[in-house]
């Protein structure tokens, strides 16, 4: 215990706020495995918190006036149960033995020791600068969160029945129990943090993204991703938030990310590529995942607003990307429609997890346009007239449907014998809805009439 | 202003406490936002009543009795706690605290829910445990929706409820105010300051139960209503005679076709079912039944409720047709265009799901629409397994509009009448022109050589305006 108590003095005398956070770890230091032990004999439930009010006071050095002398007791004497808690979890752990609901009672104690400090930070008896130890806490508690729910759906099973007075017979299904707990303490560190009046240098309002951040990934992880909106919602109304850039860059795009596949998922693809792209910017270049995490919707996003696949060089640095999306954008770019319909389903689980399957499949549009563009290329120009040169050609703009007709039965392999031609018509006029294609077709001459302008027929791709 | 009407229509001479009681009832600085003068009008004299009935008249200290709009919160409260807590029913253990503990309530009176104090918002308040993502559209709380086949029958209902609340009343009042008064002098000073009395939750014998009822009752049919108190076991059906029910009421929708009757009925079985803690085939294949009824009916608010429950019954593997449901899950979505419950639901596919019949239909129906493909779609409308023509007909409108949008820009400059009639899935020619007179486009209808044609060319944007219109607003609850 002292020598806690010693590492902490002296983090508090240097205003270290991330050393700080590492003094209340859930995992004992490599340098000193026994430290949980230690700590656990040196002390018992009775004495413990007269032990640590007596410390660290103004008597032994520390910098506290008598608030402060308990809030940190409090958080201490939280911590110091915790620590049993997390003894016997790392031992059944080991011995494989780990009890039902224990990750519960874990997050329990947690939870306990988390709520110690944000009392003291909402009442601003803990110095802002300690707010690491908040981030650590939080951070560990989602895991824990996260762990206990897994467990208690494996024992409990995911289907809750009713008991009482309703009508129906299930009460609830895939419950949360725990993580959405956590949301709720984490709500009060956010609107804490966002709400913070003290002077913008002491502020923890430089919490807010931090805390946003931690929010992001809980409503996903907990499917309640339009929560989030409500989130941002809250920090862009906040008229004396200090502007983002001048946070740490992690937090930046960590939160332009989220923002981004927000976006995505509202299937509002231009704010989703100018977050995706900032965050990809701001992206440190060592931090291989993020990057591959960002361009996994990128990717997608950029099909749908330009059009514009990956190149090999962008993706080979990721040979997991280079899977997801090598053989689809292969298949879009030849205009290959039995490919694309192939490829799409090969990867449809890992589209699907990681909910970019429904944007992807908007891709056919593309390969089809590919398609019929070759057909127009292939059409060649029209016959030149009496004194006209070389340089007046112009395309065959009137393209009869069968000839779209046949190459797309033959893009569609085997399935392309069951296409019917009313359907032929329904894809061509998708393209010219979609402005993926300029004309119109005539149904009486059986005849589709593109655009004469050069570059217009199919805009956008140079003819 | 406030001249109490009721009060004064009987004859009887109230003494001044009383009278300066109705008073302070109707006094302006009394008012609570919400709470409307009838209803404190009606609560006013229940209470008198109550207390008159009792011959307490004078032993009531009507000076610092609650005033009627209380009580009418109080009521609105306890609704809400039993309607939206799982375990409505207190354990016996906070039961007998209560009377003491009472002002712990306290905290739920006051008006605004803000919590200053750092340590109050540290505890976990109990009016937070439903998490916002519970209140949210998510499927999770479809089952809180109640909805009625028509109008009648939800009148029927209100009035029910009406009827349910004076119930209500009626034991509110055999508790206080006057027991509750006697209480209070029984129990000192100390409730006085601190424990409202109309805050002291209902003391009923048959709450401390939680455990499944078992059913006594013999009769078939039952009408259906709302608990706000555990069943008497004489009111609940056991299985067996549930079984009989279940076979009458399919036998009366094949002969009667009486929608209301047949809801009602269904809710009053699903009750008996949910009461006793019966969860076997039977209770799936009461919900399958009730759920293809509604769909029959288009009533989707109805069916929606039942799909929820079945498919966390299906997980239990209590047999059944999951495979069919799935199917309707999947064309429901489609037409609440929930992106978000659509992708879940692809990444909860087996492969064996994916070769059923039914879902590989509505799997071709959410990937045609997906890819603008009209045609494919409009053949899958006419050729569908099952009930998917009744989730599907709730959707054809919008999509007939969207797949005109699309054509009225790419065919120039028109299309026969008789291939847009074909293409769009309608039964006959004349069904297609009645849509688009129905569209306001019969201008653009015109006769070419002795047959119908549709001018797409000068259609301009009037499809692209509808089809706005029709996909801004989702019915997402979709009730009659």
């Amino acid at each position: 215990m002292n020598q806690l108590i010693e590492r902490f003095q002296l983090c508090i005398a240097e205003g270290n706020g991330t050393e700080l956070a590492e003094i209340f770890s859930t995992k004992a230091p490599a340098s000193n495995p026994g430290l949980f032990y230690d700590l656990r004999q040196g002390s018992n439930a009775q004495q413990i918190e007269d032990y640590i009010h007596y410390t660290i006071t103004p008597r032994n050095g520390f910098p506290f006036d008598s608030a402060e002398v308990n809030a940190w007791t409090e958080v201490f004497v939280n911590y110091w149960k915790a620590v049993g808690e997390l003894i016997s979890l790392h031992e059944s752990t080991d011995q494989g033995k780990l009890r039902d609901g224990q990750f519960g009672e874990v997050y329990d104690v947690w939870k306990a020791y988390t709520n110690s400090l944000i009392k003291h930070h909402n009442s601003s008896v803990l110095p802002f600068w300690t707010i690491p130890c908040l981030y650590k806490a939080l951070t560990e508690l989602r895991t824990y969160a996260i762990k206990a729910d897994e467990q208690s759906v494996n024992t409990k099973g995911n289907v809750t029945f009713n008991t009482g007075l309703q009508d129906d017979i299930v009460s609830s299904v895939g419950k949360n129990e725990k993580l959405e707990d956590y949301a709720r303490v984490l709500n009060r560190v956010f609107n804490m943090c966002l709400q913070d009046r003290a002077p913008i240098e002491y502020s923890r309002k430089w919490g807010t993204y931090y805390t946003a951040n931690l929010m992001f990934k809980t409503y996903f992880k907990l499917n309640a991703i339009s929560l989030s909106k409500n989130m941002v919602q809250a920090i862009n109304a906040q008229f004396d938030m200090p502007p983002l850039h001048r946070f740490p860059n992690s937090e930046i795009v960590t939160f332009k990310y989220y923002i981004g596949v927000m976006t995505f998922l509202r299937e509002d693809y231009v704010q989703a590529e100018k977050n995706l792209t900032e965050a990809w910017q701001l992206c440190h270049k060592s931090a291989y995942k993020n990057h591959q995490q960002i361009l996994t919707y990128l990717i997608p996003c950029r099909l749908i607003t330009t059009h514009k696949l990956p190149t090999s060089e962008l993706l080979s640095p990721y040979p997991r990307l280079q899977a997801l999306f090598g053989p689809i954008a292969a298949c879009i770019r030849k205009g290959n429609l039995a490919g694309f319909d192939a490829a799409l389903s090969a990867g449809e689980d890992e589209f699907v997890k990681r909910r970019i399957y429904l944007t992807l499949e908007r891709g056919r549009d593309i390969a089809l346009r590919n398609l019929l563009r070759k057909v127009f290329l292939a059409g060649g120009y029209e016959p030149l007239k009496e004194g006209q040169t070389e340089a007046d050609l112009i395309r065959r703009t009137r393209i009869p449907t069968a000839e779209f007709a046949a190459a797309i039965r033959m893009g569609l392999g085997a399935d392309g014998k069951l296409l019917e031609d009313d359907e032929v018509e329904c894809m061509l006029a998708n393209m010219i809805y979609k402005n993926l294609m300029k004309g119109y077709i005539s149904r009486e001459r059986a005849m589709v009439v593109l655009s004469k302008t050069a570059g217009m027929a199919f805009p956008g791709t140079g003819v | 202003m406030a001249q109490p009407q009721p009060v004064q229509k009987n004859k009887v001479d109230w003494s001044k406490a009383v009278r300066d009681y109705v008073q302070r009832a109707f006094a302006q600085e009394n008012n609570v936002a919400g709470v409307s003068r009838e209803e404190v009008q009606e609560k006013l004299k229940q209470v008198i009543t109550a207390v008159a009935e009792k011959g307490m008249m004078d032993d009531v200290d009507w000076a610092s009795h609650p005033l009627p709009q209380q009580f009418v919160l109080q009521d609105r409260r306890r609704a809400l706690g039993v309607d939206g807590q799982q375990n409505a029913w207190p354990t016996p253990a906070s039961h007998l605290a209560d009377p003491l503990h009472g002002h712990t309530n306290n905290a739920s009176l006051s008006p605004s829910k803000k919590r200053k104090s750092t340590d109050a918002s540290l505890t976990d308040h109990p009016d937070d445990s439903q998490p916002p993502w519970r209140k949210t559209n998510s499927r999770n709380m479809f089952e809180d929706r109640i909805t009625y086949a028509n109008q009648g029958q939800a009148n029927r209902v209100d009035k029910k409820q009406r009827k349910n609340k004076e119930k209500d009343n009626f034991i509110n009042s055999k508790f206080s105010p006057a027991e509750l008064e006697k209480r209070r002098q029984r129990f000192g000073n100390i409730s006085t300051d601190v424990t409202p009395p109309w805050a002291s939750p209902r003391t009923d014998d048959a709450e401390a139960r939680s455990g499944p009822v078992v059913g006594t009752c013999q009769q078939l049919e039952k009408r259906y209503f709302r608990l706000t108190a555990p069943p008497k076991p004489e009111t609940v059906r056991p299985l067996p005679v549930l079984e009989q029910t279940l076979a009458l009421l399919k036998k009366k929708w094949r002969e009667e076709k009486n929608y209301g009757y047949i809801c009602d009925q269904f809710k009053s079985l699903r009750q008996d079912l949910t009461v006793q803690h019966i969860r076997s085939a039977f209770t799936v294949d009461v919900y399958e039944i009730h759920a293809r009824i509604a769909l029959e009916k288009g009533d989707l608010g109805e069916y929606n409720q039942c799909q929820t429950q079945l498919r966390a019954l299906y997980s239990q593997n209590l047999g059944g047709h999951p495979e069919e449901f799935l199917a309707y899950r999947i064309l429901y979505f489609i037409h609440t265009c929930n992106r978000t419950d659509m992708n879940d639901m692809l990444a909860d596919l087996t492969p064996t799901d994916k070769n059923d019949h039914a879902v590989k239909h509505a799997l071709a129906v959410r990937s045609a629409l997906a890819l603008g493909n009209y045609h494919r779609f409009f053949r899958l409308y006419i050729d569908y397994p099952n009930l998917g023509g009744n989730l599907m007909d709730k959707f054809v409108d919008r999509e007939r509009v969207a797949a005109l949008a699309n054509m009225c820009k790419a065919y120039k400059p028109f299309v026969k009448l008789s291939f847009l009639s074909f293409e769009l899935g309608f039964e006959s020619d004349r069904a297609c022109l009645d849509f688009l007179v129905q569209k306001q486009a019969q201008h653009l209808i015109q006769d070419t050589d002795g047959e119908l044609c549709f001018q797409t060319g000068k259609a301009g944007l009037l499809f692209d305006q509808l089809r706005a219109q029709a996909f801004a607003k989702v019915d997402i609850k979709g009730q009659i």
